[in-house]
């Protein structure tokens, strides 16, 4: 009997507080702050990738703070999406639902953006993506999704152009990783190999694969002089690792989600001689960035990473339009979208501006080569091949 | 696929099903004792991945060791990642288990509470260790030492080999020729008469998760090692040690072995005829042939039996 009454106490007490968090949620605006959120992975297999993103618009927060020219104030949120598209929609109804939160940096990866974007053009809330390279992503007429990165067709061609024609390779075996991103950036290259008369030979590994060694022995088998792995570090780590025991001694090449220390450390010596892709530049060896990565070290006592510097400048860019929009009489989800669509900002890394798809402008895309044990900064590509 | 190339994908086949094999001894051994499917063994795995790798990482020197060095922090690894995996089987069997048997809970209790006791696991390993993959510390520089029919193994893929069939080995020891194993086997044919006959039965019960968790430690370890360490690392190898067990004849020791190697050699084998994407395709497709055929699995089911 005590049992059940607790049952029916328990239930309205429940239901009560469930919706006195709901309140809270849409209150906090009040005291005038706007927001930017961020959404990526801050938990989860890719938790690198996101902390190297969310750390720069933590610091582009908080000296855009610091240097006295705000009359507002910005605070910053986070929606963990895990890098998962199920997890995405729950992330974005949550910034969407927080009534202060002005502009989304996100989201990081491309398979939540998929999912999400169209909740957030619903909201009319602006998602700008310093990170989300999958091709078709500006094509669905998304109405408030803006990329501030070149994407993987740019980052495809890149791979195929240096293969072909600085390696000059007659054979290469393109390997994806089953994800939105690895399929995208393969197909991509793939085409652009074959355009180029280079034969190609197209093979799928499933991330998180418990075994890399016959994916090493199906990749050698085919005697390529170069291969592609479209995937992320976590599993590229591996992946080297069986490819060294397999014997494979031709050009070995990966895109920007295996560009991260973690790639070292998880494939140790077999990571030596990888070429790395990406669209961002390297903010420790541009001299626009040293300042910043100098900053960002001593801040986070490590040096800036992957699409650090890239999502500082987005950051730095929604808040120059703010500060505009602020100063017109207030700052408005809609007026925030219409504004950085038409915006040009220099930032630190380029010139960032967006066409009428809300498609990044420039596309140059920049090689890397990891040697012992650093990723060490190429060039562009376009420059490198001549 | 040409006769070197068979060679190549069979023996790393074995190796990767070796493996299978001992992890399938932990979920077999626990079912043949309490009929309880323990889904949360793959998380004793993941724990004996961390437990190799945190001792090893707290010990192993800069440079890279040889010679009995590396036979020394090989078995530092090993035995850290078995004392791990025990002590959480041991620690599950206390806290999510024993409680319920107690209690005289249904089956489907036991399940949801396995279920969840994995999902428990899992997120406090990430929340300790991180949830970015770790790499297990360099115990010796990892050379192709053997050939076999031109199928070259690394050190690596012998240490699993041949760790993987000493535990084997031993554990059907055990349970065959042990008073220990004989307990186990009282209990798995019939826990009251058991009982009457003087075997303390919560102490068995206890013994046969340790006994699990010391093997899927073990192989926790190994696995690392020839691969990487993460806290949900234990999913789909558990997934397939499951399997596994069930294809042998679940509560059946030397099933789960056979199984483990089979859906081992299967697997690669189709990965290296059709491409990873077809992994666990081909796996599946063999479980469920051999369970139309045999619905008990290969060598059927029961501990006590035929064990």
């Amino acid at each position: 009997m005590l049992n059940k009454t607790i049952v029916k106490l328990a239930v309205p007490m429940a239901i009560g507080a469930l919706a006195l968090t709901g309140c809270g949620g849409g209150d906090s605006g009040s005291d005038g702050a706007y927001k930017i959120a961020f959404q990526g992975p801050l938990s989860g297999d890719n938790v690198q990738l996101g902390q190297n993103m969310e750390n720069g618009i933590k610091l582009a927060i908080d000296q855009a703070k610091a240097s006295g020219d705000l009359d507002f104030e910005v605070e910053y949120v986070s929606v963990d999406d895990q890098g998962l598209p199920d997890k995405a929609t729950t992330a974005a109804q949550k910034a969407i639902d927080d009534e202060s939160v002005v502009a989304v940096i996100g989201p990081a990866f491309s398979g939540p953006a998929d999912t999400a974007a169209e909740m957030f053009g619903a909201a009319g809330l602006v998602a700008l993506s310093p990170s989300a390279t999958r091709a078709d992503l500006t094509t669905k007429g998304y109405k408030t999704f803006l990329r501030a990165v070149p994407n993987d067709s740019a980052q495809g061609s890149g791979m195929a152009k240096y293969l072909s024609q600085k390696v000059k390779a007659d054979k290469v075996v393109v390997v994806d990783d089953k994800t939105d991103y690895g399929i995208g950036l393969a197909d991509v290259a793939e085409k652009d190999l074959k355009a180029a008369g280079v034969d190609v030979v197209r093979q799928s590994v499933p991330q998180k694969t418990p075994d890399y060694s016959a994916a090493a022995k199906n990749v050698v088998k085919n005697k390529p002089d170069a291969m592609i792995y479209a995937g992320y570090y976590q599993d590229a780590g591996p992946f080297a690792r069986k490819l060294e025991e397999a014997g494979f001694d031709g050009v070995t090449m990966s895109g920007d989600g295996t560009n991260d220390a973690q790639f070292i450390d998880l494939a140790g010596d077999a990571s030596d001689g990888w070429l790395l892709t990406c669209a961002c530049t390297d903010a420790t060896k541009e001299e626009a960035t040293k300042k910043f990565a100098a900053d960002y070290e001593k801040e986070f006592k490590q040096a800036p990473g992957t699409y650090s510097a890239e999502s500082y400048d987005a950051t730095m860019m929604i808040i120059e339009q703010m500060k505009k929009l602020h100063a017109e009489g207030g700052v408005e989800r809609q007026a925030l979208v219409d504004a950085l669509r038409g915006a040009k900002y220099k930032g630190l890394t380029k010139e960032f501006s967006f066409d009428d798809k809300g498609e990044f402008t420039n596309q140059a895309i920049y090689l890397y080569e990891v040697k012992g044990e650093g990723i060490e900064y190429q060039g562009g590509i376009d420059e490198l091949v001549g | 696929m040409s006769l070197s190339e068979f060679w190549d994908f069979l023996v790393l086949g074995v190796v990767l099903g070796s493996l299978y094999a001992v992890i399938a001894i932990g979920y077999t051994l626990v079912y043949g004792v309490l009929q309880l499917l323990n889904f949360a063994h793959s998380e004793v795995f993941m724990f004996g991945g961390y437990g190799g790798l945190l001792a090893l990482t707290a010990l192993i020197p800069e440079t890279t060791p040889s010679g009995t060095g590396s036979v020394v922090y090989v078995l530092i690894g090993m035995v850290a990642g078995a004392a791990l995996g025990g002590a959480v089987a041991f620690g599950l069997e206390r806290v999510a288990y024993r409680p319920l048997r107690r209690r005289g809970a249904p089956r489907l209790v036991f399940l949801i509470t396995a279920i969840g006791a994995s999902f428990f696991l899992y997120n406090l390993a990430g929340k300790l260790f991180g949830r970015n993959p770790l790499p297990m510390p360099t115990m010796y520089e990892n050379k192709r030492v053997l050939s076999v029919f031109g199928a070259e193994l690394t050190i690596t893929q012998v240490l699993i080999l041949v760790s993987a069939v000493v535990m084997m080995i031993g554990l059907d020891y055990v349970v065959n020729r042990t008073k220990m194993g004989s307990g186990i086997r009282a209990v798995a044919q019939d826990p009251d008469v058991a009982s009457l006959m003087g075997v303390d039965i919560d102490k068995v019960v206890s013994r046969t998760f340790v006994l699990g968790g010391l093997l899927g430690g073990a192989a926790g370890f190994l696995f690392g090692t020839n691969s990487q360490v993460w806290y949900t690392m234990g999913f789909l190898p558990g997934i397939t040690a499951f399997a596994a067990a069930v294809l042998g004849g679940i509560g059946n020791v030397r099933g789960a072995m056979l199984g483990g190697l089979l859906l081992g050699v299967v697997e690669t084998m189709t990965v290296g005829l059709w491409g990873d994407d077809w992994r666990y395709v081909g796996a599946f497709v063999v479980l469920v042939l051999v369970l139309m055929v045999r619905p008990t699995g290969i060598l059927g089911e029961r501990l006590g039996r035929t064990a």
